[in-house]
């Protein structure tokens, strides 16, 4: 199986995929919205006639001292609209600029306003980090707990960790990419964001658990069992259940692999079908959405095949040499 | 083949047909009634979000600090009411007015107050409307504060007469600031006990002449006797009225009031009298409330959302049977079919529940379907080898579903347990999504378990993977 025997390989480029994807994270920043920052979004159309950049700003300005944006965009029917970003305004603030902007032209809409006090971003930020996290522990629970007893050579433990690596990898990636639609953009990180990325855990551990699931059968079809029962003082028996495997750990995993190979293309493939329905045809309001889960999907995919088990043998490899 | 044996085949493939034939009525009739529900004046419509439907959307903070935490949810209960009806006054088509209290990973409960507007751009005549409400509150006058605080003043002045530079500001009682502290001190007598208000002029009763606007409140028989014992306990003290933080009047005790009357005056000219008496026969608040959020969506952007969300979902789904029928073939036409039994499942579940669609929700569903079809591929590809390995088409099935069975488990077990902690977590619109993905995981389990399974299963079986026919159960482009 490829992926096995060059697995190196493999594992560098998903190691250096990492490392990319973290420099440009740390580099360009995460681009949140106005829903974990707190503040205010506004958007305004103008079918006919478009005023100058330089008069919405001045309006802008005169109720936001600072920290404002003004960017040129079209609204979901595909006119011409600003996009206004201003921290969190008061209700006097938010009156005066929409009479102001609506005044500019006869037929303007304001077609979308915002406003996210400060404590309801903190707080949406706490949520997602709890929601992340517990999500993760979650799965290393259960991968453990459902792999429990595969025994020889490597312990359920180590497939729930492996998954967790693949999480990792599979998360980081799409947060790259939204970092760097933030930076050429000007996309910002909302819940939907933090839905993709909910989304996108789930997928990826389906896809290493169904492979996972394949190597734990090929296991048991391999393998001859060994009780050894030790009376201990004072009367106890204590069995232990040891396992002699057939044929060699990385082959199994191979095959493992192989078999699996059609149905992790196939349903990414399927997945993909959706994302990019909703890419080319959704609304621009998942638009971004559609794209990071894409990109999730597919790091899922290259994850489940070229990470997780290549990542299992070279685990098992070095335990034995150690 | 001995004739019983042929009969008992016969019975079995009626059997397996019927079954067939069950599970595609099944679907047809919920789809007939999904859409049933699409049509004008339908009994279960589908419910769209503010996003999809256009309106506005505002969160109101609760301050609850001053209130014992076990008469919080009544009184949130009745701040809900009273907003209701100041919204039900403006004239909004199915308005929502919900308590919400923010999650346990905030150190203190948050209680806030969700209101939701359909088909109302104009916000500020909304805000301007639900801030307007009054809140009214009695407190008694605490003598001794008071004292406090004008013995400070008086010591005070005392000190800058006398040349002195020094203030003394820092007095504490029982580790309170004198100076920061109100002298007056909560009765716990709020505009929730108020059962009307009326605009009169003071003197009208005596027969004197009328001059000042006043308002003559009435309590409720509650808030009657509680107005009773305050004034019988505190005759000769002053009692404040408050009105949204501000002191009106403080008229002096004179004696126990019953009978749940009472007068505020303060100075009001005739129309403010008017509007606050309106204000409060409306609604008087119980507790103050803040803005802290709004969203408005214009009507026509949510149309156009719901619109390409829509398409996006038929592409998704025309998309998908193609690449399973060109894939898998005769099962792949299958589990297409399946596949729309999930849609037709989901939607179902949509309008009864009911279910709030979003475009956060549709986007989802959107992904949910390409993800449906995983369990039909885990299977088709168990049974594509068994195939080859020689068993007949419906061994090969059985095999399929028998051996696909945990990988199908324990993918979806750890999807079902995020979907759980997601809703456990989340916010409104993150539970939405939690829902709407807990359902799938659960609805599209059934779909492959049990639609493609039994149409599967009805199909005419094919001996082994060299018999005429046996394209029809591979895969790939070869043969």
């Amino acid at each position: 199986m490829f992926a096995i025997t060059y697995r190196i390989i493999f594992l560098y480029i998903a190691a250096g995929l990492v490392v990319v994807s973290g420099l440009l994270i740390g580099t360009l920043g995460l681009p949140f919205g106005i829903d974990f920052t707190g503040g205010s979004l506004t958007e305004v159309a103008y079918p006919t006639t478009m005023p100058a950049q330089s008069e919405v700003e001045a309006i802008v300005s005169a109720q936001v001292s600072a920290g404002f944006s003004v960017r040129v965009a079209t609204d979901e029917a595909g006119r011409p609209a600003y996009m206004i970003r201003t921290p969190d305004l008061s209700d006097e603030a938010r009156a005066s600029l929409t009479d102001a902007l609506t005044a500019l032209a006869d037929d303007s809409e304001i077609t979308r306003f915002t406003t996210i006090g400060p404590v309801i971003g903190q707080e949406l930020r706490d949520k997602a980090v709890w929601a992340i996290g517990g999500v993760v522990l979650i799965i290393i629970l259960y991968v453990a707990f459902a792999f429990a007893g595969i025994g020889t050579p490597v312990s359920s433990w180590t497939y729930g960790g492996i998954t967790i690596v693949v999480l990792a990898h599979d998360v980081l990636i799409p947060t790259a990419l939204m970092s760097v639609l933030g930076y050429t953009m000007g996309a910002e990180i909302d819940v939907l964001f933090v839905m993709a990325l909910l989304a996108i855990l789930g997928y990826s551990v389906n896809d290493t658990i169904v492979v996972f699931d394949r190597v734990r059968e090929k296991l048991v079809a391999n393998r001859t069992e060994h009780k050894t029962s030790v009376t201990e003082v004072g009367g106890l028996v204590r069995e232990t259940v040891t396992y002699t495997l057939h044929r060699p750990y990385d082959e199994l995993v191979g095959e493992a692999v192989q078999e699996t190979l059609a149905r992790s293309i196939n349903t990414s493939l399927t997945t993909s079908l959706a994302l990019m329905a909703l890419y080319f045809v959704g609304g621009s309001v998942t638009q971004t959405f559609a794209l990071i889960l894409l990109a999730g999907v597919l790091a899922g995919t290259y994850s489940s095949i070229c990470i997780a088990s290549p990542l299992l043998v070279a685990y098992a490899k070095w335990r034995n040499h150690a | 083949m001995s004739a019983p044996a042929k009969q008992s085949i016969n019975t079995d493939t009626i059997i397996r047909l019927f079954r067939a034939v069950v599970v595609l009525g099944i679907i047809m009739t919920l789809g007939w009634w999904v859409w049933q529900n699409t049509q004008p004046e339908a009994t279960h419509p589908f419910k769209l979000g503010l996003d999809l439907a256009g309106g506005s959307h505002l969160l109101y903070e609760a301050d609850t600090s001053g209130v014992d935490p076990q008469d919080v949810p009544e009184l949130m209960a009745v701040l809900r009411d009273v907003i209701e009806r100041r919204i039900n006054v403006f004239g909004v088509s199915e308005p929502i007015v919900q308590v919400e209290q923010s999650s346990f990973v905030t150190d203190t409960p948050i209680e806030r107050l969700v209101v939701e507007l359909p088909g109302v751009t104009d916000v500020s005549q909304a805000i301007e409307e639900i801030g307007r409400t009054p809140l009214l509150e009695f407190k008694l006058l605490d003598e001794e504060i008071l004292a406090e605080q004008e013995a400070l003043l008086s010591l005070n002045s005392l000190q800058s007469a006398s040349g002195s530079v020094a203030n003394i500001d820092n007095v504490r009682v029982n580790g309170e600031p004198v100076t920061e502290r109100s002298p007056f001190v909560d009765t716990g007598l709020t505009g929730r006990y108020l059962e009307g208000a009326a605009l009169e002029f003071a003197g009208q009763a005596t027969g004197q002449l009328a001059n000042e606007p006043i308002i003559s409140v009435r309590f409720t028989p509650d808030g009657g006797q509680l107005f009773a014992q305050i004034t019988r306990d505190n005759v000769g003290k002053q009692l404040g009225i408050f009105l949204d933080g501000e002191l009106i009047s403080a008229p002096n005790i004179n004696e126990p009031i019953v009978g749940g009357q009472a007068v505020i005056s303060g100075g009001f000219t005739p129309d403010e009298a008017r509007a606050l008496a309106q204000n409060l026969n409306f609604g008087a608040l119980p507790v103050p409330i803040s803005l802290v959020s709004t969203q408005t969506v214009g009507a026509s952007l949510g149309a156009e959302v719901l619109g390409k969300g829509i398409q996006a979902g038929a592409w998704g789904l025309g998309l998908i049977m193609l690449f399973m029928v060109v894939w898998y073939r005769v099962p792949g036409l299958l589990a297409g079919l399946s596949l729309s039994a999930y849609v037709i499942m989901m939607l179902t579940l949509f309008q009864y529940i009911p279910v709030t669609l979003t475009a956060a929700g549709l986007a989802g569903f959107v992904l949910s379907m390409g993800m449906a079809v995983d369990a039909n591929v885990l299977v088709f590809e168990r049974m594509k080898e068994e195939f080859r390995n020689g068993l007949s088409s419906r061994a090969a099935a059985h095999a399929g579903f028998t051996r696909a069975w945990s990988a199908i488990r324990d993918g979806n077990i750890t999807s079902l347990l995020s979907a759980i902690i997601l809703f456990w977590f989340g916010t409104s619109v993150v539970k939405g999504f939690a829902l709407v993905f807990g359902i799938g995981v659960i609805l599209s389990m059934v779909s492959a378990l049990i639609v493609t399974r039994t149409l599967l299963m009805s199909l005419p079986e094919v001996r082994d993977h060299s018999s005429r026919g046996a394209w029809l159960f591979g895969t790939g482009i070869k043969k």
